[in-house]
């Protein structure tokens, strides 16, 4: 089975006016398919660079000298890559600028479809003038507003004889969702079956409330003029330009589309635990708490049920309750949701909570990689030893920092970039940088100690 | 007591500001432009035969009708090899063939005079009284905040009118309208400056230490304060002069003497316009702009020094 | 509803600054001495015994013998009667010549201010999102030497070239003087020059159905208009550029990006939203630059406005005009950035939300 993604001898350098700054110096991973996937790292290492350059989200001072980001057997990088290659030293952000506009349209149906990310922040990773129903909504609204035009549609056609077969189907079946879809589609109602699982899926009514409720999506009034509008929509699977264009109709389609995309934003944002989640999406991000927050932009990056979800540090901003309460959220998620998860974090204790395999980075390198009991109990890599070995735990023990600083990445050190901080280092580790060598079970280590003689 | 490591990362951080602000281009040559106004202002206070400026003082040398009767009622002309910015014809008694250049090379330096006297005094007083009514607070911020409030009222083109109105039309009254206009702006930036400093640790520190609230306003507060201000002032330079020369243009001073000063020569030009000679308006405005361009692009250049994101 | 508590503690704060701004007139025109002050209410044209009497009441009625603080209200009293004075140069009560006018003036400064906004708003984010480009290069120089030059340049630069040099746009009064006998005295005034009802000339022929007079007139806004229009768009470009260089920056920019938005939706939508915030902020200390810019260029095209009239007033030793123009423009000024605040309060739901 292949990877989801496989990330090949990245590099990623930074051009400020105090000096190059290499951030990623070889990077080699691999995102298995369902598999959660953590990366640990001090500050610097490179950890949010590398899931900034998967996305195509580096800021306009950043090259790519080389390397390779394989998604679906394409590689995402290439173009940024070939550009930086062609200039070499000669390499200016302005005419890069116009290189990342190429690669944003080349993304597009990747970036928030197949694959999202959710940001370190998010006290500010919101936008502050906009509801966040419409945040959520809009997400669905640029990639697939057929769904939401299906959605209207089977409303408007459902008759409460036809929900009440869907009903008995639902207790007949417990909720199987291919059934059900069959049976939307036969009756002419696709786009149901995701409104209607939904409630059925909710753990928090009772099964009277849920029957009720799920009668209740019958018969949607919209009049003559949208329905019409939505039914192409729904046909073609995107917005016909002819709408697009006309700004009266255009404005129309818009209106009808985001509307029902706040009420799937209420669906997503109900099944991340919000509550009164028809409150929320009429609010502005700076009326919910940074937890709530959180749980809005993991709904956005979720919406479009993508293949690989990052996360960059998604407990570090929020305070230790909200922590935890995230992670259990993302440990659900995983069960419920067939994506990939890449999580980056500096608190190894939070990788260990969600993680299947965890791998190591420092100076813009990957040094281990390896299932996550493994890497606790049996970390290979003198790095990861001492970071294992730092961190505060219950019992009492002497808590070791690491001798030495993160070296400036305008100038990593030759060979092995551990190399002057590390307690094992011998002649080769000066000179040659360690490849991925692999030990044990299922484990990679970039490090000399490990070469088999 | 700064060691020797402190003063070298001062000395790194100088090179730093001054490698960015060089690596400007046009802040650069801004400066270059700067310094030609400096010059020309010096030089033609100092030894104004230097750059054939005769008579500084006066628009008219003094006998000129006598010496030169042929430039009696001798209308302007445009700009040729002889008079770079054409000539120029002064009042009723149309006195004509007084060259352009010449004029305006004698206004450069009232108008950059005028332009630091106003900039200077207005943020003065202005700051210090901003920084006493942020530091102290109380009614005695109430009142300024009122105060300074109760100035940005008035547009202060009309301001500036009324107030030269009453206290007479005058060169000096001018400069003094437009302080009057000017100190509430930096009273107000020095205070918001003086609140966000206020509560920093070192002058909590200095406090605890006793030390009493005059000492702290000028010994810890002001040292702070003043480097933006300084950047303000430099921005500022270029701003006023826009303000008064335009205020002279409306015929502020009064219009049977002609000072050299650059709105004032535009305002003379002003009449003749729409006879066609376009020179007597648009030499003494473009001046004004070159001088204003260089400013704003030293101030945007400093911008860049100062601005710890644009640094990097 | 918390707009309306936001409304109210405003207009609240709106008082003592009207106060203060009744203290500054006064102060300037009891600076000026008694003489100042009965100049105000004196027609010039009364000598002898006639004179000595008016002096006399007005001494009574202005209680000119009193301390400061007595003539203080009296003044006042007299103000808010509306009885600012006569005028000199149009034979008028101050008001009277306000109300002819004002209506001109608020034209221009609103013409001005759509132009400049209409023009800006689009320069400014494309720049922005296109930033060094070449475009935005040209966009940069433009602005700055606009930004750099006095407004009295950038009006004499139109009224040369597009004026009274090409003679594609006229360049001064309200109307071709050739016009002036043609205009129905039903609702012209030929001895003032006012119309009415608005008084404002290209308004009022179009509410007459006088075609030709309208479009004349019409064609005598724009050339003023344009001016200021330029004078302001270069502050307004600059800092809706910067402000979406700002923008364009944050977090949930970079979020509209991972979440697929296309590129001009993130620049047209999701940043100029919250770029314009600060601009409307700013702007509001531009309006202060507005009208006096709006005093310039009507002096300049001869637009009979209250910019024109107050200079005029000026330069002819009106000083009932002078001084009742710097109430009048106080007040406008203050009433703007109160609907400036609230307009702000209304566009951001930090505020409205609170």
């Amino acid at each position: 089975m292949s990877d989801a993604l496989a990330i090949r001898d990245l590099q990623v350098h930074f051009h400020t006016r105090r000096g190059l700054y290499k951030a990623l110096n070889g990077v080699n991973l691999g995102l298995r398919r369902g598999e959660v996937l953590g990366i640990a790292g001090e500050s610097g290492c490179g950890k949010t660079t590398l899931g900034l350059a998967v996305m195509s989200l580096l800021p306009r001072n950043a090259s790519i000298p080389g390397g390779k980001v394989i998604f679906d057997k394409k590689d995402l990088v290439n173009l940024p890559r070939e550009y930086s290659e062609r200039v070499g030293d000669r390499f200016n952000p302005k005419e890069n600028e116009r290189v990342l506009r190429r690669v944003g349209k080349a993304m597009t149906g990747i970036r928030g479809r197949r694959i999202s990310m959710v940001f370190q922040e998010p006290m500010t990773s919101l936008n502050p003038v906009l509801p966040i129903g419409f945040q959520v909504a809009e997400a669905i609204y640029v990639h697939d507003p057929a769904l939401l035009a299906r959605r209207v549609l089977s409303r408007s056609k459902a008759t409460p004889a036809l929900l009440k077969e869907l009903m008995a189907l639902l207790v007949a079946t417990h909720g199987d969702e291919a059934s059900l879809r069959k049976f939307a589609a036969e009756h002419g109602l696709a786009g149901i079956e995701e409104q209607a699982l939904f409630i059925w899926n909710r753990g928090d009514i009772h099964i009277s409330r849920k029957e009720k409720a799920i009668r209740a999506l019958s018969g949607a009034p919209v009049n003559r003029a949208e329905l019409k509008i939505i039914e192409v929509v729904a046909r073609t699977g995107s917005i016909p330009p002819q709408y697009a264009r006309v700004p009266v109709l255009s404005r129309i389609v818009r209106r009808v589309l985001i509307k029902e995309g706040y009420r799937k934003a209420r669906e997503l944002l109900t099944s991340l635990g919000i509550h009164h989640a028809e409150r929320v999406v009429k609010m502005y991000p700076h009326e919910l708490s940074g937890g709530m927050r959180q749980r809005v932009v993991i709904a956005i990056a979720l919406a479009n049920n993508p293949e690989i979800v990052i996360m960059d540090e998604p407990t570090s901003a929020v305070d230790v309750t909200v922590q935890a309460q995230i992670l259990e959220l993302v440990k659900r998620i995983r069960t419920s949701v067939s994506a990939s998860f890449i999580v980056i974090s500096h608190d190894l204790a939070v990788l260990a909570e969600v993680c299947d395999r965890i791998a190591i980075m420092y100076a813009g390198r990957v040094v281990e990689v390896a299932p996550t009991d493994q890497i606790l109990q049996k970390p290979l890599h003198p790095y990861t030893q001492l970071l294992i070995s730092a961190i505060p735990t219950l019992e009492a023990k002497p808590v070791e920092g690491i001798k030495g600083d993160v070296p400036d990445m305008r100038a990593v050190p030759v060979g092995c970039a551990f190399h002057p901080r590390c307690p094992f280092a011998f002649e080769k580790c000066h000179e040659i940088i360690p490849i991925d060598l692999p030990h044990g079970n299922d484990q990679l280590v970039a490090c000399w100690l490990y070469e088999a003689k | 007591m700064a060691t020797v490591l402190e003063h070298k990362a001062r000395f790194d951080e100088l090179k730093l500001s001054a490698r960015v602000f060089l690596a400007n281009k046009t802040a650069v040559a801004g400066l270059v432009i700067f310094l030609v106004f400096m010059g020309d202002a010096l030089i033609v206070q100092i030894a104004p035969g230097v750059l054939g400026v005769t008579y500084p003082n006066d628009v008219i040398p003094p006998q000129f009708t006598q010496t030169n009767p042929e430039c009696d009622n001798m209308p302007p002309e445009p700009p040729s090899l002889s008079h770079p910015f054409g000539t120029f014809e002064y009042g009723q008694q149309g006195i004509g063939c007084l060259d352009l250049l010449q004029l305006v090379m004698k206004a450069i330096r009232i108008d950059i005079a005028i332009a630091f006297f106003i900039v200077l005094v207005g943020a003065a007083i202005g700051t210090l009284l901003g920084v006493v009514s942020g530091y102290v607070g109380k009614w005695l911020d109430e009142v300024l905040m009122r105060v300074t409030d109760v100035f940005f009222s008035v547009p202060f083109l009309i301001l500036a009118l009324a107030v030269g109105y009453v206290i007479g039309r005058t060169l000096f009254n001018m400069a003094l309208a437009l302080i009057i206009i000017w100190w509430p702006l930096y009273a107000r930036y020095g205070r918001s400056l003086t609140l966000t400093t206020k509560e920093a640790t070192f002058i909590e520190s200095a406090r605890a230490s006793g030390s009493g609230r005059l000492k702290i306003m000028f010994r810890h507060l002001l040292p702070n304060v003043l480097p933006p201000i300084l950047v303000q002032i430099s921005l500022d330079v270029g701003t006023v002069i826009l303000i008064f020369s335009t205020l002279a243009f409306i015929g502020f001073l009064p219009s049977n003497v002609l000072v050299p000063e650059l709105g004032a020569i535009a305002n003379f030009g002003l009449d003749l316009a729409p006879l066609g000679f376009w020179w007597t308006v648009v030499a003494p405005g473009g001046v004004i702009t070159l001088f204003a361009l260089a400013v704003n692009l030293m101030g945007d250049g400093l911008r860049d020094v100062i601005d710890p994101r644009r640094r990097s | 509803m918390k707009l309306w508590v936001y409304v109210l503690r405003r207009l609240i704060l709106l008082l003592p600054t009207l106060i203060g701004l009744t203290f500054l007139v006064f102060a300037l025109e009891h600076l000026g001495g008694t003489a100042l002050i009965l100049a105000q209410y004196i027609d010039p044209h009364l000598t002898g015994t006639a004179r000595q009497q008016l002096v006399e009441q007005l001494t009574a009625r202005f209680h000119l013998n009193d301390p400061v603080y007595v003539q203080y209200f009296y003044w006042l009293a007299a103000i808010l009667q509306g009885d600012w004075g006569l005028s000199t140069t149009i034979r008028q009560p101050v008001t009277t010549g306000f109300l002819w006018f004002m209506p001109n003036t608020i034209m221009l400064t609103i013409v001005a201010s759509a132009l400049t906004w209409i023009i800006s708003v689009p320069i400014g984010v494309y720049s922005a999102a296109r930033r060094d480009s070449i475009l935005d290069q040209g966009v940069r120089v433009v602005t700055f030497t606009l930004y750099s030059m006095p407004i009295f340049l950038i009006g004499y630069a139109l009224f040369l070239t597009l004026g009274t040099g090409w003679r594609i746009l006229p360049s001064q009064f309200n109307i071709d003087p050739i016009l002036l006998p043609t205009i129905p005295r039903a609702w012209f005034d030929d001895t003032n020059s006012v119309s009415y009802p608005t008084h404002i000339l290209a308004i009022d022929a179009f509410l007459h159905g006088d075609w030709t007079i309208a479009w004349n007139a019409f064609l005598h806004v724009i050339l003023p208009s344009v001016a200021l229009a330029l004078a302001l768009l270069a502050g307004i470009i600059r800092i809706l550029r910067a402000s979406m260089l700002e923008v364009l920056e944050q977090d949930y920019v970079r979020l509209a990006r991972a979440k697929g938005v296309p590129e001009r939706l993130v620049n047209n939508f999701h940043a100029k939203k919250n770029a314009l915030l600060p601009t409307v902020t700013s702007f509001g200390y531009l309006v202060s630059g507005l009208f006096g810019g709006a005093v310039v260029i009507e002096y300049i095209f001869t637009f009979k406005g209250i910019g024109w009239w107050t200079t005029f007033a000026f330069l002819h030793q009106d000083v009932a005009v002078v001084m009742g123009s710097t109430l009048v423009f106080g007040v406008i000024l203050v009433v703007t950035t109160l609907i400036l605040d609230i307009l702000y309060a209304f566009l951001d739901p930090r505020i409205r939300y609170e």
